[in-house]
Formats: structure tokens, sequence, C-alpha cells
């Protein structure tokens, strides 16, 4: 069935990024329906970070649109609600506790008293991190401090979460928690845009998968068709297909300036 | 209903930001230790300032019997302003959490929250001393409300210039962010004109007295009298009441009026600044390629010592920001500079050799000793674990820094013979600048290793480690004293104007002593911190 405007989540045009003549996307279009955790794949350097930035309105294009269920990202005031944002680095203020720091986002994002100490002791619960909200953020481990900013970044229930590396450098509990939450935010009709270089965690979650190359969307399908595509057999995993896309796309390339 | 919000989100933000910079101040005991030493040095001026504030509230008959009442009034909010745009430049250009903030709330709020955190920031530092002063000069007039009406007629004031100094800040960082070059060079220009500043500073005692300048004339310049007006409305109620002028009011309005502008303009900078990137220059993948892997020269490569220094002073000139902490010696250079210039004759030959070898002294410490953990910091953990020996590191430190400062002494001292000093006097400062810079270049890592900073900051425009200014600051108190002390004492050796009397020799032995034992001390207690170094 055809996707209506409300049915999309994520609609990005023709999205070109430069930076002087160094070019970072070029005509990247995406149209992500709602509830669709959406694996975006691509090496080291491919755009990844860049094309986040955009989807969030954190950066500007050069040229193409952005829009998140039918909302500009230029329109700031009415985009903050509707997404939640966990870049690769925890954007956290270590002189504060956890629970000082989720308050502190709930206030800013005006949800009231009440409502966000609910949420706040349920998260917290749920992260297994009630023993440790009141230390201040400085003391946290990696994946404490992980978990916390995927807290705050869910905090006003988004409509669209964009997640960069969420589980890199966690241990299995932790990562297996952020998964598991990803898979519950989807099934509630959160759509989920998911950048990750760990492949087994787009596979176990992701809806659709996105393979960015040199600044090029490559190739966009579902896991499954991703992997029959890139004819690594049935025993072929994602990773296979990765790796297969991305060099046909080297080929290309080189074919290209040949 | 937006503004209402975000006024109210600026404030949470505000509030939040203002709280972390007191919990860092807090969380660091040796910083605290610091903020101690600065309370106890400038809070000890208000032993003076207030007895004498209390007097002056007693008998001042008019508001004009208040000295400097008037000018104060016009340079106060320039002042205010012109820091604005400098912690704009420096420091709240931008929040460190810009991803959270500004997918969170309207860049507006985050405007407000920055300005106010800085509010908050300025008047601790500043606001408690002024504060106090003005309730004693209030106790003395016998009104003691009037540090609230004082207060009510300053938050206009204030807003406004650091409202309007953040806009102009912003304005310039998008400036510097489009034209590069200009930043660089401004940057050159700022030295230039601080060093004009500092020597400049030199000849207006002089100029006063010889050309008979009127001080009140150069106050009477720098008074606006509406602005005089307004912050005599503070004293309505007073005995020193004046009668409210239209000027007075008018100020207030305009105060009042620009500040949404100001605000607004700030924002509409401040959108463009944080949505847009650093243009990507094509000079810098040039700039960021070296070829022939790592090969030190002579006599570097001789030891590894040698060759860490080398590496040093790689890193020092491809990243010549990590060495900004430097310009602090250009307010010691300018007095020293003009007495040169202003010298003729013999005089000017020592002289030029005595500010080499104390400019060379200066550089073999503070160029790279006086940090030494937080400059290693990132790379510790690789360093101490390796089968080289600490003491090694840092030697190569020390050399790192004697290569930048013994040339200068040395070189300096022997050209100045082409300025009229004999050349057995030239390389004899040679030769004891030799000693000092080695003295200064261990005593530097000791000094360094006592309060290590790991954070980066921003300082004079780069993002970078820099040294603690306490210690910066007892670095050059240290060595400079102990500097002038050894130039005047080898001056007065080669020209024969010193008796050998056992008060002498006691003098020059404990300063010789002195000079040693803390520099070898220093250099030891450096070894012991690396030792035993852990990631905390």
């Amino acid at each position: 069935m055809p996707s209506t405007t409300d049915d999309i989540a994520i609609q990005a045009t023709d999205l070109r990024k430069t930076y002087g003549s160094e070019i970072a996307l070029d005509g990247v279009s995406l149209s992500i329906p709602t509830g669709t955790v959406y694996g975006f794949l691509g090496p080291n350097g491919a755009g990844k970070t860049t094309t986040m930035r955009l989807l969030t309105g954190l950066s500007r294009p050069t040229s193409g649109t952005v829009s998140i269920r039918g909302v500009s990202v230029d329109d700031r005031r009415n985009i903050a609600s509707l997404v939640g944002y966990l870049p690769e680095t925890p954007p956290l203020y270590e002189e504060f506790s956890a629970r000082e720091q989720l308050e502190y986002v709930a206030d800013l994002r005006d949800i009231p008293r009440s409502t966000a100490g609910e949420r706040i002791t349920e998260y917290l619960d749920q992260f297994e991190l009630v023993d440790d909200a009141d230390r201040r953020i400085s003391g946290y481990s990696k994946g404490m401090k992980q978990k916390t900013a995927f807290i705050q970044s869910v905090l006003h229930d988004p409509d669209v979460l964009f997640l960069d590396e969420p589980t890199s450098g966690l241990d299995p509990r932790a990562a297996r928690r952020i998964r598991d939450s990803i898979t519950e935010f989807a099934d509630a009709g959160t759509t989920v845009f998911l950048s990750t270089h760990i492949l087994p965690v787009v596979e176990a979650v992701a809806d659709e998968v996105g393979v960015l190359f040199d600044g090029h969307l490559v190739a966009e399908s579902t896991p499954t068709e991703l992997q029959s595509r890139a004819e690594t057999g049935e025993s072929g995993t994602l990773e296979d297909a990765f790796l297969a896309v991305t060099s046909e796309s080297t080929t290309e390339t080189v074919s290209e300036i040949e | 209903m937006s503004v209402r919000r975000d006024i109210r989100h600026g404030a949470r933000i505000g509030r939040a930001e203002f709280i972390r910079s007191v919990r860092r101040q807090l969380k660091n005991k040796r910083r605290l230790l610091g903020l101690g030493f600065a309370v106890l040095f400038f809070g000890g001026n208000l032993l003076f300032v207030l007895p004498t504030a209390y007097i002056l509230g007693q008998t001042a008959r008019s508001i004009t019997t208040i000295p400097y009442l008037a000018p104060a009034a016009t340079v106060l909010p320039a002042g205010i302003l012109v820091l604005a745009i400098f912690r704009t430049l420096e420091r709240i250009g931008s929040s460190d959490r810009e991803d959270l903030l500004l997918t969170t709330v309207h860049p507006r709020s985050v405007v407000v929250g920055l300005i106010t955190a800085e509010i908050g920031r300025v008047t601790v530092w500043f606001g408690l001393p002024l504060g106090a002063m003005l309730l004693t000069f209030a106790l003395g007039l016998g009104s003691p409300s009037l540090p609230l009406a004082v207060g009510l007629l300053l938050l206009p004031i204030v807003c406004w210039a650091a409202v309007w100094g953040y806009a102009s800040g912003l304005a310039l960082l998008r400036v510097f962010r489009r034209l590069p070059t200009v930043h660089r060079t401004l940057k050159v220009g700022v030295v230039v004109v601080m060093l004009g500043l500092v020597v400049a500073s030199q000849f207006v005692g002089r100029y006063v007295v010889e050309e008979g300048v009127s001080i009140r004339a150069v106050l009477d310049l720098l008074t606006f009298a509406p602005l005089t007006d307004y912050v005599a409305l503070a004293f309505v109620g007073t005995r020193l009441e004046q009668p409210t002028s239209v000027a007075a009011l008018g100020v207030l309005g305009v105060l009042l009026a620009t500040i949404p502008l100001g605000l607004s303009l700030a924002t509409r900078q401040a959108s463009t600044l944080w949505f847009t990137d650093r243009p990507h220059s094509s000079e810098s993948k040039a700039e960021t390629t070296s070829t022939g892997g790592f090969q030190a020269p002579r006599p570097f490569a001789w030891r590894k010592s040698g060759r860490i220094a080398w590496g040093i002073l790689i890193r020092g000139v491809r990243n010549p920001g990590e060495l900004g902490h430097l310009v602090m010696i250009l307010f010691f250079i300018g007095p020293l500079g003009t007495t040169v210039v202003q010298s003729s004759g013999d005089a000017l030959g020592p002289l030029v050799a005595g500010t080499g070898v104390g400019i060379g002294t200066y550089l073999a410490g503070a160029t790279f000793g006086l940090n030494p953990l937080g400059d290693d910091g990132p790379q510790l953990s690789l360093l101490l674990l390796t089968t080289t020996e600490t003491r090694t590191v840092v030697r190569g430190r020390v050399l790192a820094g004697l290569a930048i400062g013994i040339p200068v002494a040395v070189l300096v001292s022997l050209a100045s013979a082409l300025l009229g000093t004999a050349l057995r006097y030239a390389i004899a400062f040679a030769v004891v600048g030799v000693g000092m810079c080695l003295a200064a270049a261990l005593f530097a890592v000791g000094i360094g290793a006592v309060y290590p900073i790991y954070e980066e900051r921003e300082f004079w425009g780069t993002e970078t480690v820099v040294p603690s200014t306490l210690v910066m600051i007892g670095y050059m108190f240290i060595v400079g004293g102990g500097t002038i002390i050894g130039l005047i004492t080898t001056w007065y050796t080669l020209t024969g104007h010193v008796t050998v009397t056992p008060l002498l020799g006691i003098g020059v032995g404990v300063y010789l002593l002195l000079t040693i034992g803390m520099s070898y001390g220093s250099y030891r207690y450096a070894l012991r911190r690396y030792r035993r170094y852990t990631i905390d």
C-alpha cells in the first residue's frame, strides 16, 4: 500500500552537503514510514553522522529538504518535541547526577513534574540505574552514561528516535537492554533511525536497511533482500551483504573515475 | 507565549550552567586552594577599601563629590560590553552540550541561558566585592536601601551590555569562521596592541607630569552625562538626592527598548552560527601530511630523551596554539622593553643581553614544562607502560624547553656585543644564561606537576590544555625574581663593582643553593609524580 504523508515519519529529499569542494553527501533521499526501525549502515567517513545531523536539523544541507512527520526541520520550535537524538558522544553534564540530568531535561521539554518523576523512576529502574541515580555522572561507567543518555533521548516520548552508535563499547548486558528498548519503542509506534557499525544489532532489530557509501545511498531494502541482492547465499549474514555492497560501490566509483 | 517559554527555559539553562561551574570549581581541591589564594590576595585590599568607602559615605555632600562616579557610570557599561564580547569569543559562544540543547529547546532559550549563567559567574567574581563596597558606602551614608536601588538600576545596564556584547561576539565569530585569515591576523594584532598598551602605560605617568595634562579633563572626556544622571536615580530618597532629569529616564527607556532587540539579534546570530558548519579548508589536507617517518636530527637523535624532546618540539611547531600561554610574558616584556628603548650608550648592550637571558630562561621552562602531566595526559597510559624510564620522559620535556630557551639566551647575549657589550661580558652572560635556562626548565616540570590541568579549554581562540594560571604566575615570579638577582650579581661581578665580603659570600651561596636546590628538588618531584601517576 503506498504511503501517505501521514505515514511517513522521516522524509528527506535529494540531500546534498558539501564542505568547500569536498562532497560529504550527494543526493540522498529517504522516505521512512512511521514505526519502522531503519538501520543506517556505512563505513567510517561515509557520511552517517552528517546525515543524522541534517535529519535532526542540527546542520543545514547545502541543498535538499528534510521533514519529520510533515514538519520541516527548520521549524525548530515544533521539531523539538517530535525527535529524540542520542549522538555518539552522550550529551551529559558530568557535574550532575543522572536524576538531576533527567529532571533538567524533562523541565526543558516541559514534561509535567509528576509525569516526569514517574517516567524517570520507571526508566531508571528499567535500565538498572536506580542505585546510582544520585551519583554524579562523572563517576559513571561508559555503559551507565550511555543508558542515561538513552533515557534522556526518549523521556518526552518522541515520534522519531535518532540513535548514533547507541550500543558501541557497551557490555553485552547494557547493549541488550538498549536493543530491547529499541524494539519496544518501535512496537509502540516510534520510528527509530539507527546508525551503527554493529551489524548483528541491525540484523536483530531493523525492518529496513540503508547503506551509505562515500556520500551516496547505495542500497536500501529489508535486511533479507539486501543479503539476496549481494548474492551471498542463504548462509550469508548482513555483514557479508554489507561488505559486498560497499565493495561493489568501490568498484563502480573506480570505474567512473577511469 | 513562546517568548515567556523561551525565557523560562533560558533561566533553567542558566541555573544549570551556573551550578555546573560552581561544582567544577568545588570538585578540585587544588583549584580551591588556588581560589583561596586569589581571594586572600584580592580580598586583602578590602581591608583598606571598605573603611574608605564608609568614610566617603559619611562625608559625601552631593553626588558630584563622590570620586569617579561620573566616569565610572560610563566606563561600567562599556567595560561590561567589552567583557561580554571577549567572553563570547573565548568561552560562551556555544554550549558544550549543543546536541542536547538544540534538539530540546529553541536557540533563544540557549542564548538566554548562556548569558544568564555568565552574568551569574561575573556577579560572583566582581559583584561580591563591589557589593561589599557599596553596602559599606550606603551604611556610611545612612541609607541601607541604597544597594537595592543600585542593583535595580544596574540590572538593565548589565542585561543590555551582556545581550549586545553577546550579539557582537557571535557576529565576530561568524566573521572569523568565514574569514579565518582575518581571525589569525587579528590574534597577532591583539598581541601587538596589548604589547603597545603595556609599553604606553610606562609613558603615561611621565607624560601627565611633564605635559601638565589635567586628570579632570581626561575624566570629563570619559563622562557621558545622561548615564551619570541615570546612576543618580539610585540616590533618590537619600540625602544625596538630586532632581530627576529627563535624560536619566531616556537612558532607562533606551536600555529597556534595546534589550529585546539585542536578544533578537543575538538569537539570529546564534541560529546561523550554531546550525552552519565550519568551512573545510582545502589547505588543511596538505598541512596534515608528513613524509619520512619520525627521524630526529642530531644532537636530538643521540639519546632517547633527545628523541622524546624532538617529538615534543615537532608537536609544538605543528600545533602552535598549544603554546598560547606564553603570551603572558608580554606583560613583563613591555616594561623591560621600554627600559631598553630608553637606555643608550653603555647600558644598551648589557640590557639587551640581560633581556635575552631573561626571555630565554622564561621560555626554557614555560614553553613545555608548566603542565607536563596535563600535556602528556592522553598519552600517559602509553608512555608509562613502555620500557622507557620515567626520568627519560621527564628529561625529554626538559630538553625540549632547553632547545627553545638556550638559543635565545645565548644568541641574544652574544649579539649584544654588536651593541657595545664587551665580548667577554657577552660570553659571560651567555654562560650564565645556559645555567639559568637549565635551572628554570628543571624547576618548571616540578611546579607544573603540582597542579596538572587535563581539560582542554578555549584559550586565545584555540581549544587547548593550558597550564594553571596560578602555576604560570608562580613560575614567573620565582624564576623572574631569581633571574633578575642572578643577572645583577653577574653584572656587578663582571664590572668589578663587587667587594668580596663574608656577607656577600653567604648571600651568593644562599642564592646558588636555593636555585640549584629548588630546581633539582622540583625535578625530583616531577619524577615522583610521573612514577606514582594513576588514572583516577
